[in-house]
């Protein structure tokens, strides 16, 4: 950001939008501690005793919460991490005794033992390709690797009774509810700001699409496994607390009973809303603690019982319920206030030279030699060869079929082409995932329309431009830079209007507009758009093709089209290529293709 | 040498019967049914209700069958059809139809070790070596199982319509297929062999309320290694079962009671789509 930017929508207007939930959020929080300081006068000592490890079950599946309800990962193993840190607590204390150095240092035992397993564990889990089921599936894997480790340990890890009896902090059970309840309430406040800021909502954009995430040049595998790895610092410090307070460790606490039963608390609670998974966890732990000796079997039952309704009929939990029906009832007593979005500003962005190439380099945009693309012993591309420069509007046709979109698939990501060679502005994309090649340059538009469905229009835009822009971690910043090239797409299709509102309610034309505002926002050199005007009407249609005109013209763009109106293409195109079974078979201006009689007979279905 | 054989066969089969209803379910409707569990520790019981009525307790199997056929037919129809698009969601609600299942069952007998008496006792000599007569019949009746759902899928109309849902199933149901029917009927199906597997393993093992958890994770394991595919279920079980068997008997059953998971995991890393051919 240089000086020269301009506050595109009134800079005297910048107010801070994000205060008020802010300051909601810390007059509950508040309210939270002065609870937990006064309960321990009000309830008996039993109950007392029972909440605190309530709490520190409610901070481990609030830490599920963040992988599944936010990120998407379902996961069975946060138990692992959760026993990492009771066992290495209980083991110290048996064998070194109690001192507060080495409660100290088995804190930071079990936190360092956690999280290097957990990056064994992303690495196997979160790798380029990973299915989602796959990442759940290693997560299962962990419990029972770890339980099988600490009945292998014997006398050593105490086998199946666990360890017991070893000298821990000399707290009080008041003194610990006070601390575990103090250290819910900070946690459960800073994951709220962290998920509710710009970075949090990428977790969100993760969850729902992380195909596009990868194509905004983002790592997604690497988020992931730093969020993975802050999970499970978080269940270890709870094992911790667990082991200094219950003082005893059963092999349970690691087991894959245990781990989903944590996700039934967080699917029960609401996943993705923090607060559910915490009280109800509480709630659940607590009234199990009460009911489990008088009905242990029904208990259970029902808890099962009710879980699955949940995830068939409410699969977001019961909190979401309960804040519906407080604003029904407030709707109901007239002192409903309209929701409240958060204002985001656009502002102009200085050219920001993060992308790897400089863009004084001359020569083609783009070369393709010799790509080749076969699928088992089909063959769908072979011998495709051309270039493109800067400010060329190239547009691929050809009958379905003809290899397309494999084509542009190839160019934007490395590791899709079966032989040649492609290179942007001079550099090789040899075997880069696509989150590379948007570095080199590239920005790709799907062909369905391929936005982040609960995300504002101006969070999705947010998320395309966190490459060049961090996000701030704990706040929503309220403003987004984009490139004159993206705010010109913004401002001609009229999607400034629309900021607060939710890419799902768009229309289906401002969806694609919404998608090409965001390729652009990457400040890509070579943009593929694979058919950015299907479904369009004809004057959406007139307006895209103008703007691509404008901005291959001043901007220098490169842009290379699928598209299969031929109007259209005559309309914008500089030069146009005709792919026909995997081959190019016509490269020339557009009056050469367009009176070719080979492109008509391929058309008319009589060119085989 | 020869128990060890004996035991890496006998193993894989044993493996075999007790993923081939987790199998057939995911290769049809791509979901994974973790009550499979639950549905053994119920085939297990109706073997342990067999002994306790005093019947032959060959009758504990087919009694399986019905029950596990019923429970799964009304899984199906109550929950499993509304996650269809929720593959995630539906593992954790089958998971949580599974804790329904041994609840009841903990309410009805109780929370203790039941046994149910084996179909057949004794052992026979192999080589020289005395061997379990049951776990030889176990082989035969997976071997039996594999060929009679292959002929099954291949030979009846009611299979052809279920591997074209496999290969394709929008086609299917344009083709006039009662894509649901055949979803039904597989899940029915499933989950007997389910129960029946439970059935089949209480002479092996005790039974409890949570018998079916650790089978669960081998069997579902084996199966995301294979693919929807049973031929590559018979390799995955022998290849993978036999690991664990070799492990068991070299490096103790600890490392052994993760040897299939670990394996598992590392094959879907290197081959996502595993042991399947495709």
């Amino acid at each position: 950001m240089s000086n020269a930017n301009v506050n595109e929508l009134g800079s005297s207007s910048l107010q801070r939008p994000q205060v008020r939930p802010l300051t909601r959020m810390m007059i509950v929080a508040s309210i939270a501690l002065i609870g937990v300081g006064a309960a321990p006068f009000f309830m008996d000592a039993y109950s007392v005793n029972v909440l605190v490890r309530s709490m520190i079950y409610a901070a481990i599946a609030l830490s599920v919460d963040i992988l599944w309800g936010y990120l998407g990962v379902l996961t069975f193993g946060q138990s692992a991490f959760f026993a990492v840190g009771a066992y290495a607590t209980a083991l110290v204390f048996t064998y070194g005794g109690f001192s507060a150095e080495y409660a100290f240092a088995a804190l930071l035992i079990g936190i360092a033992v956690a999280v290097a397993l957990a990056g064994l564990v992303a690495f196997l889990a979160f790798w380029h390709g990973a299915s989602a089921l796959y990442a759940s599936v290693i997560t299962l894997v962990l419990p029972i690797i770890v339980t099988q480790l600490l009945f292998s340990g014997g006398t050593y890890t105490g086998s199946s009774s666990g360890l017991t009896g070893f000298d821990t902090i000399p707290l009080s059970s008041e003194a610990w509810f006070w601390a575990v309840g103090v250290w819910l309430v900070v946690l459960t406040t800073v994951a709220w700001m962290y998920t509710r800021s710009d970075a949090g909502r990428l977790l969100t954009a993760i969850r729902e699409n992380e195909q596009r995430c990868k194509y905004l040049g983002l790592n997604t595998s690497n988020i992931k496994a730093v969020i993975f790895l802050i999970c499970a610092a978080i269940g270890a410090i709870a094992g911790w607390m667990y082991a200094n307070y219950t003082m005893v460790v059963a092999p349970e606490i690691a087991g894959f009973t245990f781990g989903t039963e944590l996700l039934i608390w967080v699917a029960l609670g609401g996943r993705g809303t923090l607060f559910g998974p915490v009280i109800g966890t509480i709630i659940i732990d607590y009234a199990s603690a009460h009911l489990q000796g008088d009905f242990p079997f029904v208990w259970k039952l029902a808890i099962g019982i009710v879980f699955v309704s949940v995830i068939v009929a409410l699969p977001r939990g019961i909190l979401p319920l309960v804040s519906n029906a407080a604003n029904w009832l407030r709707g109901r007593i007239g002192i409903a206030q309209p929701q409240q979005y958060s204002q985001l500003q656009l502002r102009q962005a200085s050219r920001s030279g993060r992308n790897i190439i400089g863009f004084e380099s001359r020569g083609p945009a783009l070369v393709v030699r010799g790509v080749e693309k076969r699928f088992g012993s089909l063959e769908v591309l072979s011998g495709i060869d051309f270039e493109a420069t800067y400010g060329e509007i190239v547009s691929l046709v050809g009958p379905n079929g003809a290899g397309k979109t494999t084509l542009m698939t190839c160019i934007a990501d490395g590791s899709k082409r079966s032989g040649g060679r492609i290179s942007i502005a001079g550099h090789d994309i040899a075997h880069r995932p696509p989150e590379e090649c948007v570095r080199l340059g590239v920005g790709r538009k799907f062909q369905m329309a391929n936005v982040f469905d609960s995300l504002t229009v101006g969070e999705c835009l947010q998320i395309a431009r966190a490459r060049l822009d961090p996000l701030s971690k704990w706040q929503k910043s309220g403003v987004c830079n984009l490139p004159p090239s993206a705010m010109h797409v913004v401002r001609a299709t009229g999607l400034h209007s629309d900021l607060n509102v939710p890419a799902q309610v768009l229309s289906h034309g401002k969806k694609q507009a919404l998608e090409l505002a965001m390729v652009l926002a990457l400040e890509p050199k070579v943009v593929l758009l694979d058919e950015p005007t299907a479904g369009l009407t004809k004057a959406e249609r007139t307006l895209i093709g103008t703007i691509l005109t404008e901005l291959a013209r001043t901007e220098q763009l490169c842009i290379l089209l699928v598209e299969h109106d031929l109007d259209f293409v005559r309309e914008i195109s500089s030069r146009v290529i005709v792919l026909h079974q995997g081959r190019i078979v016509l490269n020339g201006s557009v009056d050469e293709v367009v009176n070719s009689e080979l492109v008509k007979s391929v058309y008319a279905g009589s060119g085989h | 040498m020869v128990p060890v054989l004996l035991d890496l066969i006998t193993t894989a089969a044993i493996l075999y019967i007790v993923s081939s209803g987790l199998l057939l379910v995911f290769g049809v409707m791509k979901l994974i049914n973790f009550a499979h569990g639950g549905l053994m520790t119920l085939g297990g019981y109706a073997a342990v209700m067999a002994t306790a009525m005093g019947l032959n307790p060959w009758i504990g199997i087919p009694l399986a069958a019905i029950f596990g056929g019923i429970v799964g037919l009304g899984m199906e129809r109550v929950v499993v059809r509304s996650l269809y698009n929720r593959p995630l969601d539906a593992i954790l609600a089958t998971w949580g139809l599974s804790i329904i299942i041994g609840q009841i069952i903990t309410l009805v007998f109780d929370r203790g070790v039941h046994f149910a008496e084996p179909p057949i006792r004794g052992v026979i000599n192999i080589l020289g070596e005395p061997y379990s007569t049951y776990r030889l019949i176990l082989t035969a009746l997976a071997l039996l199982l594999g060929l009679g759902l292959t002929a099954a899928l291949r030979g009846t109309s009611l299979g052809l319509s279920t591997r074209a849902v496999i290969m394709n199933e929008d086609l299917a149901r344009g083709l006039g297929i009662n894509s649901g029917l055949v979803r039904s009927i597989t899940f029915t199906l499933g989950s007997g062999l389910a129960a029946v597997a439970g059935a089949l393993i209480t002479p092996l093992s005790s039974v409890d309320p949570n018998m079916g958890v650790a089978w669960l994770i081998s069997a579902f394991m084996l199966v995301l290694v294979s693919g929807s595919s049973l031929f590559s279920l018979a390799v995955a079980s022998v290849v993978l079962g036999g690991a664990q068997v070799v492990v068991s008997n070299y490096f103790g059953s600890v490392l052994g009671g993760m040897t299939i998971a670990v394996l598992a995991a590392v094959i879907l890393r290197i081959r996502p789509q595993g042991f399947s051919y495709e």
